[in-house]
């Protein structure tokens, strides 16, 4: 007899109505599942999934007053109480506007509208673990960055012509955009969209069009895609982003705008609009966009100082300085007393002082805070960074805050549209210099290293190439892409003449400090493997 | 009756729709479930089949009912993504399958390979469903439920052997059409719901309608979706 698939899996069910809860219940059993649990709210579930690791979690969307569904998704996967085998399924009521799309990080396996019927549990059911089961080697190896197997699993699968070939396409195109192989993502679109006008290989066509920094296509392609899908919501996050690489804040908040009006609950893209407003002086659309990601915060994994400390700038510079304190005054009750939280409420604190006038208060906490920036160093995030130059700027300390901006600048010299906001607040501290010319002098400064450093890696001048990129990565320990070709250099180097004990020191240092900036970035992984193949070979 | 008092009224009406619904919904998973118990003892299963039949009729006319009210408030948005609808047709036939099984009708469906298109699963989940529900009562012993792309449209056609739509309901097709049939004491519900479906999803300039026909594959009725 075959073995049904239901049997040896185990269950939750969320859900606050428990005449609900008693029916999928019912339906998972007659399914033939015998471990089900259930909660009644998204606090219950944590719980739950803290003492037992299930197999399926059938979630509803809305959960009364507390999280809702997707923050109950969002926190379980941030602190890994569910993993990539689990099927998470979100059971949503009706068709409301404040509809969970595009979720902006995680999204769940699957929607399934209420009322289902048992026969339509089974086949989704059936589905989920065949998709899990024939993907789950694939997304292992994408979660270790060891992009070469996941390529090969997938291209293998394909090669079978499967039944779901759609999404294996889509998965194999997914993957070779975080593996950094540009050209093979976008033969891949072109292919699809020679067959069919399909809305994510258009999607993925303008992703890779802004890895490659062509921005202008970027922009064309995602502009398309709002004006004829506009229920895509990674769109206009895409087109924001590519409207800010071209230094087009207006346009970028304007479509972030449209965005928080068709799905207002993601709070990253709250606050991406609350920073871009400040950046662009719309101080009500600040107050009003951080005032959300405040508030959705509150059950929220996402929830994070900056917000408050952007709700708070923003009703200080709105004449509103006593809500503003009171705001700031959240921070220390909301969060754990880290460096963090207490460098944003003295930035902030420091900035409303100067609004209200009383400037030796303002400078008292503008020590504190320049004094934790300090301490925190190459760790500190770099949206602290600017969030620090913006403060200083608005004591008067144009020198100052032009000074903290460069340093930002010369780590994150390749990141476009960051740099592009870094760019905006430069021109708003009003120093002497051209904000444009000053970011520009920079990063060609930079860049012309690194591009002399990697042409003497290929010359196979490895010592000069050492050299270049260790005091290169001394005078700026947070540019990612110095790490990593200084880590490069040396590995290069010990697989021709052996291991070397203090190099080897050194390489540990640099990967350790690239996982701390970008532990996402695809070059990681040659870093790692090659050096795990030197220490374990020798 | 003044307007304000009118409005509140029409609130109270769908809440009520809500909740009987929701009552529905309950006695078909208790049916459901007694129909799954080897251990139950009915003289007349078939009787059972039935009641289960009229059950998700009266389900999915609350449903509708529902959905056209809030689509006349603006409340209801569709959520009009990508899908696989090869899948979606799989587990059309895992919804209806059983209980035409039961009835002793025919359940085939047919889908063009990796056809995808754009359309909110759960309404049009929603309009084939109440379609096929319908076909079980009025075909003989087939019915065939396919999926192909015609024209740069999905169509999907519920086609049954029975004695095909009288004639004058072949004429209407847009939602006004089958309202002023309402007027001439038909009921046609569940397809002002499935027109105004239909309407609702667009690309570009297009939008979807639905067609009522008779004889295309079975010699019975025929209801096409077409959607953008």
């Amino acid at each position: 007899m075959f073995e049904n698939p239901f049997a040896n899996r185990s269950y939750l069910v969320i859900d606050d109505f428990g005449d609900m809860r008693t029916m999928i219940k019912g339906l998972l059993r007659a399914l033939g599942g015998t471990v089900i649990d259930a909660a009644r709210d998204g606090a219950e579930a944590i719980d739950l999934m803290e003492k037992t690791r299930y197999d399926v979690i059938l979630c509803d969307y809305n959960l009364g007053s507390g999280k809702d569904g997707q923050q109950v998704l969002e926190e379980a996967r941030h602190r890994k109480l569910i993993d990539l085998a689990t099927v998470f399924v979100m059971v949503t009521a009706e068709n409301t506007r404040e509809m969970v799309m595009g979720a902006v990080d995680y999204e769940p396996d699957n929607y399934l509208a209420k009322p289902f019927t048992k026969d339509l549990l089974r086949t989704r059911l059936e589905r989920l673990f065949q998709r899990k089961h024939d993907l789950l080697p694939i997304s292992r190896a994408v979660a270790k960055q060891d992009y070469a197997n996941a390529l090969q699993l997938i291209e293998e699968r394909i090669a079978a012509n499967p039944k779901n070939l759609s999404d294996l396409t889509k998965l194999h195109a997914d993957i070779c955009i975080e593996a950094g192989l540009l050209d093979q993502a976008a033969t891949i679109y072109e292919q699809v969209l020679n067959r069919r006008d399909v809305a994510w290989a258009r999607l993925g066509m303008g992703k890779v069009y802004f890895a490659r920094k062509a921005y202008a296509e970027a922009e064309q392609v995602f502009a398309n895609l709002v004006r004829d899908v506009n229920t895509l919501t990674a769109a206009y996050d895409w087109l924001a982003r590519t409207q800010r690489a071209l230094g087009d804040l207006q346009g970028a908040q304007a479509t972030l705008e449209q965005a928080v009006t068709l799905s207002p609950k993601v709070i990253k893209r709250q606050q991406v609009l609350g920073d871009l407003a400040l950046t662009n002086d719309d101080l009500a659309m600040a107050e009003q966009a951080f005032g959300d990601a405040v508030r959705l915060g509150r059950h929220s994994v996402y929830s994070h100082p900056s917000m408050h400390a952007g709700l708070a700038t923003a009703k200080s510079a709105a004449g509103k300085h006593d809500e503003a304190l009171e705001v700031i005054g959240r921070i220390g009750k909301t969060f754990e007393n880290s460096d963090e939280a207490l460098f944003f409420m003295l930035s902030a604190e420091a900035g409303i002082r100067q609004n209200q006038g009383d400037t030796d208060a303002a400078e008292t906490s503008f020590a504190a805070a320049a004094q934790l920036y300090q301490e925190m160093g190459q760790a500190a995030p770099r949206q602290l960074g600017l969030e620090f130059a913006r403060t200083a700027s608005r004591l008067g300390k144009a020198e100052k805050s032009a000074e903290i901006l460069k340093a930002v600048i010369r780590n994150n010299h390749d990141d476009d549209d960051f740099i592009a906001e870094a760019t905006e607040v430069y021109r708003s501290t009003g120093t002497s210099e051209n904000a444009e010319d000053a970011v520009k002098d920079i990063r060609q400064e930079i860049a012309s290293m690194n591009n002399h450093g990697v042409r003497r890696i290929r010359e196979g001048d490895l010592d000069a190439a050492i050299s270049i990129f260790g005091q290169a990565a001394d005078a700026m320990p947070g540019n990612t892409t110095i790490n990593l070709n200084a880590a490069r250099a040396m590995i290069l180097k010990m697989e021709r003449h052996g291991l070397d004990k203090a190099m080897s020191l050194q390489v540990r240092d640099y990967i350790a400090q690239i996982k701390r900036l970008a532990p996402d970035d695809h070059r990681l992984h040659w870093v790692t493997e090659h050096f795990q193949k030197l220490v374990l070979g020798s | 009756m003044t307007e304000k008092s009118e409005l509140a009224f029409a609130d109270v009406l769908a809440a009520s729709v809500h909740d009987i619904k929701n009552s529905i919904a309950m006695t078909m998973s208790t049916l459901d479930a007694l129909l799954d118990d080897p251990g139950t003892q009915v003289a007349d299963r078939d009787k059972l089949h039935h009641v289960q039949l009229e059950a998700r009729r009266a389900n999915h006319n609350l449903v509708q009912l529902l959905a056209l009210y809030k689509l006349n408030k603006g409340q209801l948005a569709a959520n009009i993504v990508e899908n696989s609808v090869e899948e979606f047709i799989e587990e059309l036939k895992a919804e209806n399958g059983p209980l035409a099984s039961a009835m002793g009708i025919e359940l085939d469906c047919h889908c063009d390979d990796m056809l995808m298109a754009y359309f909110d699963e759960n309404l049009v989940r929603g309009v084939i469903n109440s379609t096929v529900g319908n076909a079980k009562r009025y075909t003989r012993q087939r019915i065939l439920l396919s999926a192909v792309e015609e024209d740069g449209y999905v169509v999907f056609r519920v086609e049954d052997d029975g004695a095909g739509y009288p004639p004058a309901m072949l004429e209407s097709s847009t939602a006004e059409d089958i309202a002023s049939d309402f007027k001439n004491g038909r009921t046609q519900l569940g397809l002002v719901f499935a027109a105004e479906i239909a309407q609702i999803h667009r690309a570009g300039d297009r939008h979807g309608f639905i067609h009522l026909r008779n004889g295309h594959t079975l010699p019975g009725g025929c209801f096409e979706l077409w959607l953008p």
